[in-house]
């Protein structure tokens, strides 16, 4: 076979991998915009006979899929917010700040990357129980700020800003927290960023936790939310393919704004959903 | 750095000092806390009940714990080959000269974006009896309609390829991550001698890339072993309870039936055996060829 042959078929074989893995996508899409009757039928076409986004309309109007979105939107900033608020500095103490036990603690940090959620979800589902908590969006939020990944990720960027700056600083009579906020920060941007993300996609996608911290629909996360749509909208399958397009343009927004970033933060920290 | 007004001691505490609360509330604590509530009998009524080990000791005679952990342990072992050699078969992809590589990178790394319980309703969709895509495909060439997600042989394997399409992308990136790493130099050496690109692959690429594919694997055990989401979603554990895995026997046993006691316990065999298995990977993998 000649070069330019073999060209060809990989040509062709990488189109077909191509359509194999984004139809799911189409046909996610395509049901969407169907009327009910066209989808449960025993004869089958591809296309939609007659387009509607009459299923657009009815997800928004006759289900709580807005509500659900407003609730993650809401957990999601909270989570990385407060996750930025408590990792960043104690990644600047463990880069830059010489202190008793703190080899120590950093390796305790680090365990933490071991426990699976999973194991947590009764004894904090007690705490929570305790607390008054359940069935509040804190429930959902609290577990998830403090991530022991996204230290590690601050540390080694921090460790890399010269000692220097920070001298001039403290030599100009600048206070810790004054040279945090003003150098280490803005300095630490990017690695901020893939903090952000990871901690993001960690919380967009938490299924077990919300499910069971939360009992009131109106207070579901989204991907509670949707898990939920089959059992309450039964066989109306195109109205539930247009929840979940809804459900994913947040996702999709963040991926078209974000996906260096994104694709960077996974190969540095290898954090799985 | 000794500065005057410059106090290391009480500045390390307290910037340290955030973190470690909320990670002694929410972590450490619950650590422990669900330790303690394993070594009772603890309704969510009646409260504790001290009973030593008797939980674990009833889990290993309790035939739907024995098969939810069987069941963990097939959808592990189903899903994790094609999620590595897709993956890495991705990653090889991307990093070849094709004028497509960038489109692929988008179309196969795309699924990993949306949440699982997006991806599981839309597979639930497609592997559906009566009217899914894939029933209309067989009976279009004269086949007759499978029930992908209610029969017994079909069930397990619906939901692996709904979770090979969702992640195989995330391992493509970390794999791409490792290939990117390998010098160029060792390729073009390689192609003056004449290697083909298959032994360019088994010769080079998988021995440098080994220290990658070692995290690949082990993370991607894991994440199998916490499966959970996709089975809620397309199966419910079922048909007769055949996918019915772990951790969803551990949320039903806590948050079903509120047996908060024996739910611990399950959880933490679950993470006693992740412990396990990640340990030996790491031991006879990594010393395998050195």
């Amino acid at each position: 076979m000649n070069k330019k042959n073999k060209t060809i078929i990989y040509r062709i074989l990488e189109i077909l991998c191509i359509f194999i893995w984004v139809f799911p996508l189409i046909w996610l899409v395509v049901t969407s915009l169907k009327l009910e009757s066209e989808v449960i039928t025993k004869t089958f076409s591809f296309f939609p006979e007659n387009p509607t986004i009459a299923n657009y309309l009815k997800a928004f109007t006759a289900t709580n899929i807005l509500r659900w979105l407003i609730n993650s939107i809401i957990v999601s900033i909270f989570t990385m917010g407060l996750t930025l608020a408590i990792d960043a500095p104690i990644a600047y103490a463990f880069a830059k700040i010489k202190y008793p036990g703190k080899s120590l603690i950093f390796w305790i940090v680090m365990a933490g990357m071991m426990i699976p959620p999973q194991v947590l979800i009764v004894p904090l589902y007690l705490q929570f129980n305790t607390l008054g908590l359940i069935n509040t969006l804190s429930a959902v939020i609290l577990p998830r700020i403090a991530l022991p990944i996204g230290i590690f990720i601050l540390k080694q960027f921090f460790e890399g800003i010269p000692n220097a700056l920070e001298e001039a600083a403290f030599i100009d009579g600048a206070s810790r927290a004054k040279i945090f906020v003003r150098i280490i920060l803005p300095l630490g941007k990017s690695a901020i960023v893939t903090v952000i993300i990871l901690s993001f996609i960690n919380t967009w996608n938490d299924f077990l936790w919300p499910l069971i911290a939360i009992n009131d629909t109106l207070k579901y996360t989204i991907t509670v939310g949707i898990a939920n749509f089959q059992g309450t909208h039964g066989t109306e399958y195109s109205l539930i393919m247009a929840g979940a397009v809804v459900a994913s343009i947040p996702q999709f927004i963040f991926y078209f704004f974000f996906k260096k970033n994104i694709i960077e933060g996974i190969a540095m920290s290898g954090i799985k959903g | 750095m000794a500065i005057p007004g410059n106090n290391n001691k009480r500045d390390g505490l307290l910037f340290s000092l955030p973190f470690l609360l909320i990670y002694i509330i929410f972590m450490l604590f619950p650590l422990l806390y669900g330790l303690f509530i394993s070594f009772n009998k603890w309704n969510i009524l009646s409260g504790a009940n001290f009973i030593g080990l008797k939980n674990y000791a009833l889990l290993f005679q309790d035939p739907k714990f024995i098969s939810s952990l069987l069941n963990t342990f097939e959808f592990v072992l189903l899903s994790t080959p094609p999620l590595l050699i897709i993956g890495f078969l991705m990653a090889l992809a991307i990093n070849s000269k094709s004028p497509l590589k960038g489109i692929m990178e988008n179309i196969y790394f795309i699924p990993y974006i949306f949440s699982m319980t997006v991806i599981a309703t839309l597979w639930a969709w497609i592997f559906q009896k009566d009217f899914g895509i894939v029933n209309h495909i067989i009976k279009m060439y004269g086949g007759s309609e499978i029930g992908w997600l209610t029969n017994e042989k079909f069930a397990m394997h619906s939901v692996v390829v709904a979770t090979v399409w969702w992640t195989a992308g995330f391992n493509m990136i970390l794999m791409s991550a490792g290939i990117k790493q390998i010098s160029k130099e060792v390729y073009e050496s390689a192609s003056i001698d004449g290697a083909s690109p298959l032994r360019v692959i088994f010769s080079i690429t998988i021995p440098l890339l080994k220290p990658t594919l070692v995290l690949c694997l082990i993370l991607q055990v894991i994440a199998s072993f916490n499966i959970f989401g996709q089975v809620y979603v397309m199966t419910g554990g079922g048909p007769h309870g055949t996918t019915r895995v772990l951790v969803q026997y551990i949320y039903e046993t806590g948050f079903t039936y509120f047996k908060m006691g024996y739910s611990a316990a399950m959880s933490y065999v679950l993470f006693l055996v992740i412990m396990a298995v990640s340990f030996i990977q790491y031991i006879l993998i990594g010393k395998n060829d050195e």
